[in-house]
């Protein structure tokens, strides 16, 4: 790819980048939110028909404008979301387009269930073929959507962040066939915010900043911290949590929130924690542990089945999530454009929207009456741009993070539970995430994390409570607990004391 | 967006002004009494009924949920109520038409609201089963009004009333325009709305009773379209079955072309205002031009066809860039 450039109305998202992935090559495109990878392995997918550069396949010239050229170019790609369809079966969205027929007409049943499964296997699935997608989890889903994506034998693969939705071992597999292709002449373009994933993978990596190239480096050849410097183009202050709680928050002080033998029928059950005020607690568990629909029942969203919540001691009845809210308990959803923000509104009705309620008098809503909430939180959370009519969508996804927190910030929770709060987020909107958390826990609120981001687990939480198959199975205190000690407490190996 | 693509929110969807502006030119070109003030007048009360309608399904287009199609079976059945129960007065009447017609806004407000049924199939059918209740209910499918008595002589003069040199319905349609604004722009009703209509999810993850707004918006549409559907019943003289035939497409031609996107969260009641008035004034225009009304209906159905699939188009692609 030669001078890529792409325009939108109002920025320019490539400019005049160059980029090459030989034959058996894995060359990581590196990149804070906003710095154009997305759009750049879009323009090669064929999802533009119109930006500036050229793009050379074999030496030769190809035109692609249209995701049908970019297939016969032999490119395939892996989608940051998914993109399957959700009502037909395992089978029928991995064979899309190429459905194996009989005498012209009948779709073969028995050949697209054995090629589904030649599939599923080469990624280590064992799945019924004609199980619908919907009912996958989200890791099963990616694992089909990779196993489709290899299925059309590509000679250049594209990987938009394939392993956020992903578990260890599936990262593991995953990596073991990509190299495999590899040897077989494979070339691979992968995105990826995990450091750790650049330097296992790949062979080169490519920094972009700002919609230009900063540089190609050889990946052995280089450091973790060389390539974040030329992400971000200076050198970074991570927030870090001295140790033990700051604000006075000492074991056996009064308690923020008690919840007492939670249960959701099919979920979860017999879950029983406390928060202390001014306490970051890091729940953790694998994916599909019933942490996300814990949540969601504490709050409101969900029933919850059994069990008591008292908050600063009282017992409280929460049946939806403005009852929470009116509590003091909010949500920070793991997924931002579905459920965290309307992308079409402007950013300062997103960050008011938690409080509506309270903007005016009786029924009548004044637009501009918490605009000192709205600049102070901007301020705090350095959202560029900060202009409050700016439409959210027109955000990187990076300020479009920080927005969601200021959105819950905003209403000033005494108990916030985060889920995910820095999914596909760079490393400085990471920062200045970090950062936000640590105030608010200074500030006296009590804090629940739920993050598969194990660095930011560590970095941030008190203590960990440990989740299993919808139980909670131990305990770790802050002082000794490493990555692999949370790892194996939520694979079950050795739990804490409890 | 850079700045130049800003306007103020009151502004937003004024660009049907542009077209009003022109039509009014155009009429003026086709006919020189067409500027004088009672004709001007005219050709809004010509529209206010569609009007009048067209502020209720604002409503359901701005949260979202596309079109009411049940208006003229609400539009019909609050009209035929009305005029059956004249006998007790006029007042009673009128409210009695007005809960007839609400009532169907409440079904479709709770089964929307709570089962998420498709709004679109789902009025469809609550039309067809408010046109059987009619045609079950009443003889013949119509009930005139008695003029004999005095609530009857007032109702059918109701339409054609005047206060201070406007039609009333015209100060109906004013009215109803107004508190509409109001309510989306200046109420944390309105607020909620639109971050409902912008997104339904978002909003149900920030706390927001989506099912109380869609319940509303419905309700508000089915008591904009009896309040029409009375005076519609009042210019007849007569409740029928039929009477609100074509308010469902044409409304939404107004709301959308006024700039409520089928997107949802987009646009207001001034822009609604001025697709009402562009389409009247089309209307005029085109008589004023020799054309019949046969070929209006083709001349609206075409305008039909370009409007609301052009913003259906839009939103389907905004839908693919927020997913």
């Amino acid at each position: 790819m030669i001078g890529i450039s792409k325009r939108f109305p109002g920025t320019v998202a490539v400019d005049g980048v160059d980029f090459s992935v030989g034959t058996g090559e894995v060359h990581a495109l590196l990149g804070e939110n906003g710095a154009g990878k997305s759009t750049l392995v879009k323009v090669l997918a064929g999802g533009f028909a119109d930006y500036g550069g050229e793009i050379r396949i074999d030496g030769k010239r190809a035109d692609i404008r249209t995701p049908s050229a970019a297939k016969t170019h032999g490119i395939a790609m892996i989608h940051q979301e998914l993109s399957l369809s959700p009502t037909q079966s395992v089978a029928e969205n991995m064979l899309a387009g190429r459905l194996p027929v009989r005498a012209g007409v009948f779709v073969d049943r028995k050949a697209m269930n054995r090629q589904t499964a030649f599939l599923l296997a080469r990624v280590g699935m064992d799945l019924d073929p004609a199980t619908p997608v919907g009912r996958l989890s989200q890791h099963e889903a990616q694992l089909v959507e990779i196993a489709r994506a290899l299925g059309s034998e590509p000679r250049i693969l594209i990987m938009d962040e394939p392993t956020s939705a992903l578990t260890r071992d599936d990262v593991a597999r995953l990596f073991g066939i990509i190299r495999k292709l590899k040897e077989e002449g494979l070339a691979v373009i992968y995105i990826s915010h995990h450091l750790f994933e650049v330097f296992e993978i790949a062979d080169r990596a490519s920094v972009l900043r700002d919609g230009r190239l900063a540089g190609v480096r050889e990946v052995a050849a280089s450091s973790p911290e060389g390539l974040v410097r030329m992400m971000v183009g200076r050198d970074l202050t991570f927030a870090c949590r001295a140790t033990g709680p700051e604000g006075g928050g000492s074991p056996g002080r009064s308690e923020r929130l008690a919840a007492t033998g939670l249960g959701r029928l099919g979920f979860f059950s017999d879950v029983s924690f406390r928060l202390a005020p001014g306490e970051i607690v890091g729940l953790c568990g694998l994916a599909g542990s019933g942490r996300t629909e814990l949540a969601r029942s504490l709050c409101g969203i969900d029933p919850l089945g059994q069990g008591t919540v008292t908050l600063e001691g009282k017992p409280v009845k929460i049946r939806s999530l403005a009852d929470a809210l009116s509590h003091g308990l909010a949500y920070l959803t793991e997924d931002r454009k579905q459920q965290g923000l309307a992308l079409r509104l402007t950013l300062r009705e997103n960050v008011l929207s938690a409080l509506i309620p309270g903007m005016g008098p009786g029924p009548i809503y004044a637009a501009n009456s918490r605009i000192d909430v709205f600049s102070g939180l901007v301020e705090g959370l350095r959202i560029t741009p900060p202009d409050p009519r700016q439409v959210t969508r027109n955000l990187s996804g990076g300020n479009q993070q920080k927005a969601l927190l200021a959105k819950w910030l905003a209403t000033k929770p005494k108990v916030l539970i985060l889920d995910e709060p820095t999914r596909g987020v760079d490393v400085g909107a990471k920062a200045l995430i970090h950062e936000s958390i640590l105030r608010l826990a200074g500030e006296g609120a009590a804090i629940l994390l739920i993050s598969s981001d194990l660095p930011e687990l560590i970095q941030l939480s008190n203590r960990f409570l440990v989740m299993r198959k919808g139980r909670l199975i131990g305990e770790l205190q802050r002082e000794g607990t490493t990555e692999e000690g949370l790892l194996l407490a939520a694979n079950g190996v050795t739990a804490g004391a409890r | 967006m850079t700045a130049r693509y800003r306007v103020a929110p009151w502004l937003e969807g004024a660009g049907i002004y542009s077209l009003v502006v022109l039509l009014v030119l155009a009429g003026a070109v086709s006919s020189p009494g067409f500027l004088r003030p009672e004709s001007l007048l005219g050709t809004v009360q010509n529209v206010s009924l569609l009007g009048i309608a067209a502020t209720g399904v604002a409503f359901v287009t701005y949260s979202g949920h596309y079109a009411d199609l049940s208006v003229p079976a609400v539009m019909a059945l609050s009209g035929i109520v009305c005029v059956s129960s004249l006998r007790w007065g006029l007042v009673p009447a009128i409210l009695l038409g007005v809960a007839a017609g609400v009532a169907v806004g409440i079904v479709n407000g709770l089964v929307i609201g709570r089962l998420r049924a498709n709004p679109i199939i789902w009025t469809l059918v609550t039309a067809a089963a408010g046109s059987g209740l009619i045609r079950w209910a009443f003889s013949n499918s119509q009930a005139y009004p008695s003029t004999d008595t005095a609530a009857g002589k007032a109702f059918v003069v109701l339409f054609g009333e005047k206060v201070a040199g406007v039609p009333l319905t015209v100060l109906v349609l004013a009215a109803m325009i107004a508190a509409g604004q109001f309510l989306l722009v200046k109420t944390k009703f309105g607020a909620r709305l639109k971050l409902t209509g912008s997104s339904y999810e978002v909003a149900r993850m920030t706390g927001v009773d989506t099912r109380g707004i869609v319940l509303a918006v419905f309700v508000l549409s089915a008591f904009a379209a009896s309040v029409g559907g009375i005076l519609l019943a009042s210019l007849n003289r007569l409740g029928a079955e039929y009477i609100g035939k074509g308010y469902d497409f044409t409304s939404v031609t107004a709301v959308v072309l006024g700039g409520v996107t089928l997107a949802g969260g987009r646009g207001n009641m001034l822009g609604v205002l001025g697709g009402v008035l562009a389409i009247g004034l089309i209307e005029t225009v085109l008589t004023l031009n020799g054309v019949s009304v046969d070929w209006q209906e083709v001349v609206k159905g075409v305008l039909f066809i370009v409007v609301v699939g052009t913003s259906a188009y839009l939103a389907r692609r905004q839908g693919r860039d927020d997913a």
